[in-house]
């Protein structure tokens, strides 16, 4: 455990250090505070909180994904460009170890990160707004943090998988466009080609934390499932609300989990 | 202390390292010698844990494929080209690997102490030397005090006084009692450090001896390039002569002969009235075999 600590500590450190952490929290924090100025030049009233989340969480479901995807995909392939993989694997250290160490770490900064900037802003608009939907955005904050988790777990196995760090970069892009740009649209082509099964949606959802948290941030804001169309009739009338809830944090969490492990199996079995 | 059963090491249909068997006892210094792509790196690799390999290898009775960690931290790794997160200093990166390495921070401290650093210990390791950062790769090696050293071309890149000072080291821990396999393709470091020689040839082993006896019969060569001045025809002949071999690359010839004898064929080639335009040696490369050799296992 000391040793995956070490690896935790230095990724931490790194963070700060190269001030990523600060500058994502800072445009997270900028981005929450230009949609409550936006919105509120339209129309405020009294859901001042709700319409920021509504508005940031399609925003940060684009966001999100890359910073943790690229993240993800530098942590072992920058350590191999820069030589310095063998001197830490020659260590008392498994490839398990530095994986999950450095998995941790990014994953905790990431987390800083959304905390801070979105908490900041939070704070701020929570001085000239109603307080009253402060649960929602709290709860958003969680999800973004939660959709970390999960790419940034997928961005470890590419990064494990590539023996580069550009080209760790270029798969991590590719996989941001084909989980968050075109997925949404072969979801969309799925629905109306063939008859839209609320059970295929429903699946379609599963395989893709970033729709996963979609539609777990939607429920967040309106609990009432039918506003999800098809899928939402089929989870009402198989699963209800709280049913539903859990399986897709279930989902998020198995992304957060599975290709971590299946990286660390595959880091195990490579030459260094 | 260390123990390599036929250890093997293949990619596609590519044999690197084929079945090296060796004994490591506490106090010992063996020399893996030969030219590059012999599979001396391979080896140390293969030792470490790094790569997966065939045939068993343990460290003090541990089996570095089942228990690499356990293993790992009887091992003091210094490797070919050392390298560190150059955006940490020297105290940060020597703290973070004894971390790693479970010692105290106050071991980190005496390793710097001990390679030389401490007056550099607050430098950004981007900032420094080829040789410093040898240093600190030693400091590194050195940390937890591990029973087994393993040296990957240790004297690559070092000046004449830090060579020395890189014998002397070895000879330092040798006499602590540590076991120290290093490989190296600089035959002259061979005799004056090491007990025993291993001689690789792309991948078999093909001398396993004492280093006295493997210095009795080794002949170092040196790589020598010259460019002259239009006259390569006039001057391959004389080099042949010599006993050289030249081969053309360009504006430059290519001679492989007997590091002995380098001083000879420049003489030749000034006696002759050919201008050398410019010249650079390389230092003598262990011959893929040595020929038989008495008490050797060939």
């Amino acid at each position: 455990m000391t040793a995956v600590r070490s690896i935790l500590g230095k990724e931490l450190r790194d963070a700060v250090r190269s001030r990523w952490l600060l500058a994502f929290a800072a445009t997270f924090a900028l981005i929450a505070l230009a949609l409550a100025v936006v919105q509120e030049q339209g129309d405020v009233g009294a859901q001042g909180f709700n319409r920021t989340t509504a508005s940031l969480i399609n925003l940060c479901l684009m966001l999100v994904p890359l910073l943790a995807l690229i993240l993800g995909a530098g942590a072992i392939a920058g350590e191999r460009d820069r030589g310095t993989l063998a001197t830490l694997l020659a260590q008392p250290l498994s490839a398990t170890q530095l994986l999950i160490g450095k998995y941790v770490g990014l994953t905790i900064a990431v987390w800083m990160a959304i905390a801070l900037g979105f908490g900041m802003a939070g704070v701020l608009l929570a001085l000239v707004r109603p307080v009253a939907d402060f649960g929602h955005y709290l709860l958003f904050i969680v999800l973004s943090s939660a959709l970390a988790s999960a790419m940034l777990s997928i961005g470890m196995v590419i990064s494990v998988l590539s023996d580069g760090r550009a080209k760790a970069l270029a798969i991590a892009v590719l996989a941001w466009f084909a989980l968050v740009l075109f997925y949404d649209l072969a979801a969309i082509g799925l629905a109306l080609s063939v008859t839209s099964s609320g059970q295929s949606l429903l699946l379609t959802a599963l395989l893709n934390p970033v729709e996963s948290v979609r539609i777990l941030a939607i429920l967040s804001l309106e609990p009432d499932l039918h506003v999800l169309g098809p899928m939402g009739a089929y989870l009402h009338l198989e699963l209800g609300t709280l049913r539903s809830v859990v399986l897709l944090t279930g989902a998020v969490f198995a992304w957060a989990v599975a290709p971590l492990a299946v990286g660390a199996m595959l880091f195990r079995r490579q030459d260094v | 202390m260390l123990s390599v059963r036929a250890v093997s090491k293949s990619y596609g249909k590519s044999t690197v390292l084929d079945s090296a068997t060796f004994e490591l006892q506490p106090g010992e210094v063996l020399a893996t010698v030969g030219s590059n792509g012999a599979g001396k790196s391979t080896l140390i690799k293969a030792v470490i844990g790094l790569i997966r390999f065939d045939g068993d290898v343990s460290v003090d009775g541990i089996d570095v494929r089942r228990h690499g960690r356990e293993a790992r931290a009887r091992i003091g790794y210094l490797p070919q080209n050392p390298a560190f997160h150059t955006d940490l200093n020297v105290r940060e990166t020597v703290t973070f690997f004894a971390q790693l390495r479970g010692a105290a921070a106050s071991a980190a401290r005496s390793a710097v102490e001990a390679v030389g650093l401490a007056e550099h210990a607050e430098k950004q390791v981007r900032a420094l030397s080829g040789g410093m950062r040898q240093r600190l790769a030693l400091a590194i090696a050195q940390l937890g005090d591990p029973p087994l050293l393993m040296l990957d071309e240790p004297a690559t890149g070092l000046d004449v006084a830090a060579r020395l000072e890189l014998r002397e080291f070895i000879r330092d821990q040798r006499a602590r009692g540590k076991a120290i396999l290093l490989s190296t393709h600089w035959l002259d470091d061979v005799p004056s450090i090491a007990d025993r020689v291993i001689v690789l040839d792309q991948g078999r082993t093909t001398f396993h001896g004492p280093a006295a006896a493997f210095a009795t019969r080794a002949v170092a060569r040196s790589l020598l390039y010259v460019r002259l001045n239009g006259h390569s025809g006039e001057a391959i002949p004389l080099i042949q002569a010599t006993g050289g071999d030249v081969t053309r690359s360009g504006d430059w010839l290519a001679i492989t002969c007997p590091a002995n004898n380098k001083a000879h064929v420049m003489e030749t080639l000034l006696g002759a009235g050919i201008t050398i335009l410019d010249f650079r040696v390389e230092e003598a490369a262990a011959p893929s075999a040595p020929g038989p050799l008495p008490g050797g296992t060939q």
